[in-house]
């Protein structure tokens, strides 16, 4: 299905390196994403997954190697430009602000605002009320009682408030989801993978970091793997099994250049 | 104290009063000091006594307003003493020495105020001193600074308005004028804390800075106009006292930092920042008013005042530490 899109990938990373002092986090990784699907970054610890992610944020420079989105080139030198890129994250750990409400965390840094006597004043009611819709309709997230401070919600209800702030961004195309799972029981997880499956399709692409095969298998419609910085592989879900990945990410399987190769093949 | 995103019995839902449940505790504090002194001492309750208590407390509910979001914002501010003293100074010189007109001396106090809020707040973030540190040092200089220029000298008798920021009473003498400013900076300040990004970041900034951060929020600029909006409150204060007494020296206001700090701590505002109330610090300010106002009235010697404010800030924030623990459940508390 995705390798039948015709035109330049969504966003485009290639030959992407970096190192840290004589450090080599990533070698010449490549990696394509098409609009509409969800690709699963695993490997092992110190494989580069975060780096790379870190790379697309903007939160570090890449030591060598080019960006394109939609075939134009792009700098990310920053967040900010990242976030104007539409390209924003949800992080693993990344708390939430325990003593605001759902929808005040929502709209962090993107308050709306009303004239009050001429002054520009928080919009509190528009705010509650958008946030609200936002989470049932986009994520099927109902919080009870939406006044509370994030504080007081599970696990999974924060996870999907910290999705919903980055999806408030309208312009947000490419969401990438570190571990969104993993700190998550059982019931938490089931929900939490239901709230990623309706983010799936439309326009917006979707990257997932996960050590959870199960849900990389559920969710992904390719995985690709990194193993010591570089790529080791990328697979249709479909066309693939979870040896093969687990080989992958532990080195026992190694075809790495090769299936980059036919990665970037079956994109163009 | 970030909390990550575990799912250990948190479902329970927060009640809208559970919101509230902080200032429970200082409240049946008044209580009890108004029952305790009922029977001992009535006269505590005649009209010229509690004009007084919160024409004291209006000072402090100034300053801890200001202080609320610093200390949200998990900064702190040991120097607004000295400020209020210099703005004062430099207020008073202007008008006896250089016979500048009372409001451009006005305006220069609240100046002096703001330009002193503005230099912590850059030492803060630029130098990248400790808040602690930095308002213990200014604390310093600000303090030095007018002793220098008031030179030992005690400034008085001020044109109006003044005298009557200080001590005037507006609607046939009932309602003294510092009270009134008292409840207008506690609305500005309820204002900001509810309805302006100023306040909303503080949360933020202080709650969890890192995600201020990627949420876009300028951490450092925020931070200096916290300290900014605390200097201009420092100055005022330091008009009201000197109209207070229609007379000022350079030693003025010494001991109003820990005493606004407590009495928005006691108030429920979490001293590391990320979460604080205005409600919270008016019951604050008033409480402690009300007792060092009470140990006046039984007579008990000056430093049994101290011991007394000690205490009530111990009782509080034991008592927070209560309801915090039994709303987690008990178990998850470090």
């Amino acid at each position: 299905m995705v390798s039948e899109r015709a035109g330049p990938a969504l966003l485009e990373m290639r030959g992407i390196s970096k190192h840290f002092g004589g450090l080599q986090a990533l070698n010449g990784v490549d990696l394509t994403l098409h609009a509409g699907e969800l690709l699963a970054i695993v490997g092992d610890n110190g494989a580069g997954k975060s780096t790379l992610i870190k790379i697309l944020t903007g939160v570090y420079a890449a030591s060598e190697g080019a960006i394109t989105m939609d075939g134009q080139p792009v700098s990310i030198p920053n967040r900010r430009a990242s976030i104007e890129l539409g390209i924003d994250a949800v992080y693993q750990n990344l708390a939430l602000v325990d003593y605001l409400t759902a929808p005040e965390n929502v709209y962090l840094g993107n308050e709306l605002k009303r004239s009050f006597l001429g002054i520009p004043v928080l919009d509190n009611g528009a705010m509650r009320e958008k946030a609200a819709r936002l989470l049932k309709d986009r994520l099927g997230i109902s919080l009870g009682n939406i006044d509370q401070h994030a504080f007081f919600l599970s696990g999974g209800q924060r996870q999907a408030v910290a999705i919903g702030r980055a999806l408030i961004q309208e312009t947000v195309r490419i969401l990438i989801l570190d571990e969104p799972t993993a700190a998550l029981g059982p019931e938490e997880t089931r929900r939490m993978l239901e709230v990623v499956q309706r983010l799936k399709g439309k326009e917006m692409g979707l990257i997932m970091i996960s050590h959870q095969l199960e849900d990389v298998f559920e969710l992904s419609d390719r995985i690709m793997v990194l193993r010591n910085g570089r790529l080791a592989g990328v697979r249709r879900t479909a066309d693939t099994s979870r040896q093969e990945v687990l080989g992958l990410i532990v080195g026992s399987i190694r075809d790495g250049e090769a299936e980059a190769g036919a990665g970037s093949a079956v994109a163009s | 104290m970030s909390v990550p995103a575990v799912a250990t019995g948190r479902e329970r839902q927060q009640s809208p009063l559970e919101r509230y449940v902080n200032i429970l505790g200082p409240v049946a504090m008044i209580v009890a000091i108004g029952v305790v002194m009922a029977i001992f001492e009535p006269r505590f309750f005649r009209v010229t006594n509690i004009r007084i208590i919160l024409q004291d407390a209006a000072i402090y509910m100034v300053l801890g307003m200001a202080m609320t979001i610093v200390i949200t914002g998990a900064g702190i501010d040991l120097s607004i003493g000295s400020i209020a003293a210099l703005s004062a100074i430099v207020m008073a010189i202007f008008i006896k020495d250089l016979n500048v007109a009372v409001y451009l001396a006005l305006i220069a106090a609240l100046g002096v105020g703001v330009l002193c809020g503005l230099v912590n707040g850059l030492i803060i973030t630029v130098l990248r001193v400790p808040d602690l540190i930095t308002t213990l040092s200014t604390d310093l200089m600000f303090r030095g600074l007018a002793l220098v220029m008031a030179a030992g000298a005690v400034l008085q008798r001020f044109p109006e308005p003044i005298p009557m920021i200080g001590r005037g009473r507006i609607l046939n003498d009932a309602i003294p004028v510092p009270i009134i400013i008292g409840v207008v900076v506690l609305l500005i300040g309820v204002f900001i804390y509810r309805y302006t990004p100023l306040g909303r970041y503080a949360i933020a900034i202080g709650g969890n800075r890192e995600s201020a951060m990627l949420s876009g929020i300028n951490v450092r600029r925020n931070k200096v106009y916290h300290y900014m909006l605390m200097g201009a409150a420092a100055g005022l204060a330091g008009i009201m006292l000197t109209g207070r007494l229609n007379a000022v020296q350079a030693t003025v206001a010494e001991g109003f930092a820990l005493h606004t700090i407590a009495a928005v701590v006691v108030g429920g505002t979490v001293l590391f920042g990320g979460r604080g109330t205005m409600l919270g610090t008016l019951v604050g300010v008033v409480l402690l008013s009300m007792v060092t106002n009470a140990l006046v009235i039984l007579r008990l010697a000056f430093f049994w005042q101290l011991v007394a404010a000690g205490l009530i800030i111990v009782m509080s924030v034991a008592f927070y530490s209560y309801v915090e623990r039994r709303g987690k459940g008990g178990s998850d508390m470090t």
